[in-house]
């Protein structure tokens, strides 16, 4: 019963369901503040957006399974974007260096990935994954995928809402693959996202732009 | 079950506001009106105002996503080309279809 539960909740989540648009770069001169959180990790990513082709900023995070801190300095680019009259799509590198901490030990941490996007105003679609090293401390390869709806169309000012739900596989874990039906809500330069997942628990994330 | 009623609970948060609320009313002074390909959510419509809120020629902007029109509004005796607006826009990160000088637009 429990699992006819959960998969009703998630097939409610699809069809009501939005996207999201945690964009890794801003316009020229903008600064952004990310602050994700769920069972596994929390992070902290503030970045600058000298044109709008990328971004340098520094991140820390901390992962659970080990009990690792990094710091890291990392660079977004975006390396296409598609701007049709009713939608765009967009792709980006993520990549970064740094050191990560565990119980005394430390070790250089070097990070990359892929993260692309399509939406219009009432569908959204996101792939990303991240290869991730830090020698004898964590190594991993995560992927995450999100589809959403929006509930109603926003115009702007308005407060936007998004229904997503969030696939994640990450082939170094127990629980390989894991779904996360979630909220998205923005207003302003403001964005927060709360979901839960049936086996991890709860996620949380918050976005200002300035 | 408890599961089920907290991911119930989150989707309650969704706002009521279904039916947004538009503030933007009356008469635009619109001098320059620039059909954008790209525009698709709020964060396009802030990152135009940012770039164009920089320039002294401009008084203001109004950002119509189901139009997918950026209406811009100069100050007095200023002027910007179409030249200057296609380059703000293409370096926000978007695409500019056409750019249309009307005099005086009510809405």
């Amino acid at each position: 019963m429990k699992h006819v539960l959960s998969l009703a909740v998630i097939a409610l989540a699809v069809t009501l369901s939005a996207p999201a648009q945690a964009r890794p770069v801003s316009y020229p001169g903008g600064w952004t503040l990310m602050q994700m959180n769920d069972v596994d990790n929390n992070s902290l990513h503030v970045h600058y957006s000298p044109t709008a082709k990328y971004s340098v900023g520094a991140r820390y995070e901390y992962h659970r399974e080990p009990n690792a801190h990094i710091t890291s300095i990392q660079m977004n680019n975006l390396i296409k974007r598609w701007n049709a009259p009713a939608s765009q799509a967009n792709l980006y590198l993520k990549s970064g260096v740094g050191v990560a901490y565990d119980s005394g030990d430390t070790e250089p941490v070097a990070f990359t990935g892929v993260a692309t996007d399509w939406e219009n105003r009432r569908f959204f679609t996101s792939y990303e994954n991240r290869l991730f090293y830090a020698g004898d401390i964590h190594k991993f390869i995560k992927h995450q995928a999100r589809i959403g709806v929006a509930p109603y169309i926003g115009e702007y000012g308005d407060t936007h809402t998004w229904l997503m739900l969030q696939a994640d596989y990450d082939a170094g874990q127990d629980d390989t693959f894991s779904l996360t039906p979630l909220v998205r809500v923005f207003k302003g330069p403001n964005l927060i996202e709360a979901g839960y997942n049936l086996d991890k628990g709860l996620l949380f994330n918050y976005v200002h732009r300035f | 079950m408890k599961s089920l009623l907290t991911i119930l609970a989150i989707f309650a948060l969704i706002p009521a506001t279904a039916s947004a609320n538009h503030a933007d009313g009356g008469t635009l002074q619109k001098d320059v009106a620039v059909e954008v390909n790209g525009l698709v959510c709020d964060f396009c419509a802030r990152a135009l105002e940012k770039v164009f809120g920089k320039r002294d020629e401009v008084h203001g902007i109004h950002v119509d996503l189901s139009a997918g029109e950026v209406a811009i509004d100069l100050n007095d005796n200023q002027n910007m080309s179409d030249e200057e607006i296609t380059a703000l826009i293409t370096d926000a990160g978007y695409n500019v279809v056409k750019i249309n000088r009307p005099e005086i637009v009510s809405e």
